[in-house]
């Protein structure tokens, strides 16, 4: 099928230009890793104070990064939709007959594989510093993650074709990811702060991935976060990629 | 090369085309009512001043933007109800070419040939032949990004053609390219018709709509101005001038040829500047034959004879009352 075809094409496009793009890749792989090494300590000392075991930081917050991670690859998809607007490359695809779902998810199934090898990396580090790794809740947690960041970078790639340019849409997209951040206990859990912001957390998806990403990681498959996960991120999924799907349909000016 | 689109088959052909964008400022109607035909086989141009309705017109006619009213046909197909066979048939290249910088000439050119659903073994061997017809083989397998304007313009246009089309839509195709470059460019557009590409281009350099196109429109506000080939616009405005300097030693001489010349037919005005005389003809080159015999056997001496022709420059100042230069359109050389 020809969506298939053009899937591939522009996955293998999309994934050659990252590979030849060094700055990008050491950017990529340093993030997480300066998270581990820079943030981890600072839990270490203050970990009984908000109810969580000394020996299981990591467990609590490598979880939280590898969500993290999945937000803020997704919604930086949209910096090279906008990149890609301005040089003519969106539109030398759209007058092609390339199937316009193809054009969207082709990058963004490249940038969930480069996801997934800096997750490895991230979690080989961890393992390395005493994580305990469950295998099959960590499989199922790739599952939570790609589907984050796939509905973060459907989101971030409809969002920079509307707005079109590069001050636009940093202003939309930070303005609508810091309070998201802020609100999902990606870092420090959010039970520990005060009865608000627990019941705002409930109307943001990221605290659902986030909650889920911990449960998985430890290896509980029958935790409420885990369904309730699935139940907030597929349909919000499917709703933001048929949107950004009808906006590459639609013309971009 | 002159061809009369209407006894082509028409290749493209708009109705009433219309569209306008809601801005911050207010509405603005981009577009207002463009009929063309284009023939199969020429090279058509669209000429105007920058924000004349150019672009957005070619955007609808690519299947980029949508119509708002009014209706296109693109080799036979209806833009607005089926843009898929539409763009199947078409090639583009916008204004900013949009190759992959960090992808060689080859790559970016079998990319596009699978995405047009060519399979791999034909595609490679297309852009071969392409980087080959574009003098591209030596840069075929480096990145796009050490390409210098020229070459990026040929891979540009390699793009737009790896499917052959029946219909080139060419965005402002030399702009930004110094004057050896786009001659080249030219004579490589020129080699494409003659292979029986349609070529629709548009371009605010009154050289290129005059040394490259068939047929040309000009337009400006979004409406049409004038349509017909660079030839017959430059004839309608005035005709070609003819100035006249003629050995004058005893006075009579110049009125007498004044008298004499104003008589003729083709004549369409004649003014005594002095020292000389200009008269306006409909056709230059065939009046100055017929000038040289009159002034002849009437004995004037001549001392020198000059024939000017007007420009598109002229056309577009006759319709508009703005020279196209004051309309904001760089008409000089372009920065290499």
């Amino acid at each position: 099928m020809k969506t298939f075809k053009d899937t591939g094409l522009l996955f293998q496009r999309y994934t050659l230009q990252m590979l030849r793009n060094p700055v990008w890749l050491f950017v990529g792989f340093s993030t997480p890793v300066l998270y581990l090494a820079l943030f981890t300590p600072l839990l270490k000392h203050i970990a009984p104070g908000i109810g969580v075991r000394n020996g299981s930081v990591l467990e609590v917050f490598l979880p939280g990064i590898l969500a993290l991670l999945a937000f803020a690859s997704g919604s930086s998809m949209g910096f090279g939709t906008i990149f890609e607007l301005q040089s003519g490359v969106v539109e030398r695809f759209r007058v092609t007959p390339a199937s316009r779902f193809a054009i969207l998810i082709g990058p963004i199934l490249s940038g969930l594989v480069m996801m997934l090898v800096f997750d490895a990396v991230v979690v080989a580090i961890g393992v390395a510093v005493g994580f305990e790794i469950h295998w099959l809740g960590m499989l199922a947690l790739g599952v939570v993650l790609c589907l984050l960041a796939t509905l973060m970078a459907a989101f971030s790639t409809a969002t920079a074709l509307v707005t079109k340019d590069i001050s636009s849409f940093a202003a939309v997209i930070n303005g609508i990811n810091l309070p998201i951040l802020l609100l999902a206990g990606v870092l420090l859990p959010i039970s520990i702060g005060p009865e608000w912001m627990r019941v705002v957390a409930h109307f943001n998806p990221l605290y659902y991935a986030v909650q889920a990403s911990r449960s998985l990681a430890a290896g509980s498959f029958g935790a409420a976060a885990v369904w309730q996960a699935f139940a907030v991120l597929v349909p919000l999924c499917a709703l933001v990629v048929t949107w950004a799907t009808r906006v590459f349909r639609k013309a971009v000016a | 090369m002159r061809r009369e689109g209407t006894h082509l088959e028409a290749i493209i052909s708009t109705v009433d085309l219309r569209k306008g964008f809601t801005t911050k400022r207010g509405r603005v109607e981009a577009v207002r009512g463009v009929s063309i035909e284009v023939g199969r086989g020429e090279i058509f141009g669209f000429l105007g001043p920058n924000g004349a309705g150019k672009t957005t017109t070619l955007r609808m006619l690519t299947t980029l933007l949508p119509i708002e009213s009014g209706s296109a046909t693109v080799a036979g197909i209806d833009v607005a109800r089926r843009p898929k066979q539409v763009r199947s048939r078409i090639g583009y290249v916008s204004q900013l070419g949009g190759a992959d910088e960090l992808a060689t000439g080859r790559e970016n050119l079998i990319l596009q040939g699978r995405l047009y659903g060519g399979d791999r073994a034909s595609v490679v061997s297309r852009a071969q032949m392409l980087m080959e017809v574009l003098d591209l083989k030596e840069f075929a397998d480096r990145r796009v990004k050490t390409y210098s304007g020229g070459q990026r313009r040929r891979l540009d246009v390699a793009l737009g053609i790896v499917h052959e089309p029946e219909v080139l839509f060419l965005d402002e195709p030399s702009t930004g390219l110094d004057p050896q470059n786009r001659a080249n460019l030219w004579d490589h557009v020129r080699s494409l018709r003659s292979r029986g590409t349609t070529i629709f281009l548009t371009t605010h350099y009154l050289e290129e709509a005059d040394a490259l196109c068939d047929r040309l429109m000009i337009m400006d506000h979004g409406e049409i101005v004038a349509e017909g080939t660079p030839r017959d616009l430059k004839r309608q405005v005035a005709g070609d001038s003819v100035l006249l300097s003629l050995h004058d030693e005893g006075g009579g001489a110049t009125t007498r040829a004044r008298v004499l010349i104003a008589a003729e037919p083709y004549v369409r005005e004649i003014t005594d500047e002095g020292d000389h005389l200009r008269l306006y003809v409909e056709d230059g080159s065939a009046a100055l034959p017929d000038l040289l015999r009159l002034l002849d056997g009437e004995r004037i001496g001549l001392k020198s004879i000059s024939l000017s022709e007007p420009t598109l420059d002229d056309v577009f100042l006759h319709q508009t009352g703005r020279s196209l230069r004051d309309a904001g359109a760089v008409t000089a050389e372009p920065a290499a």
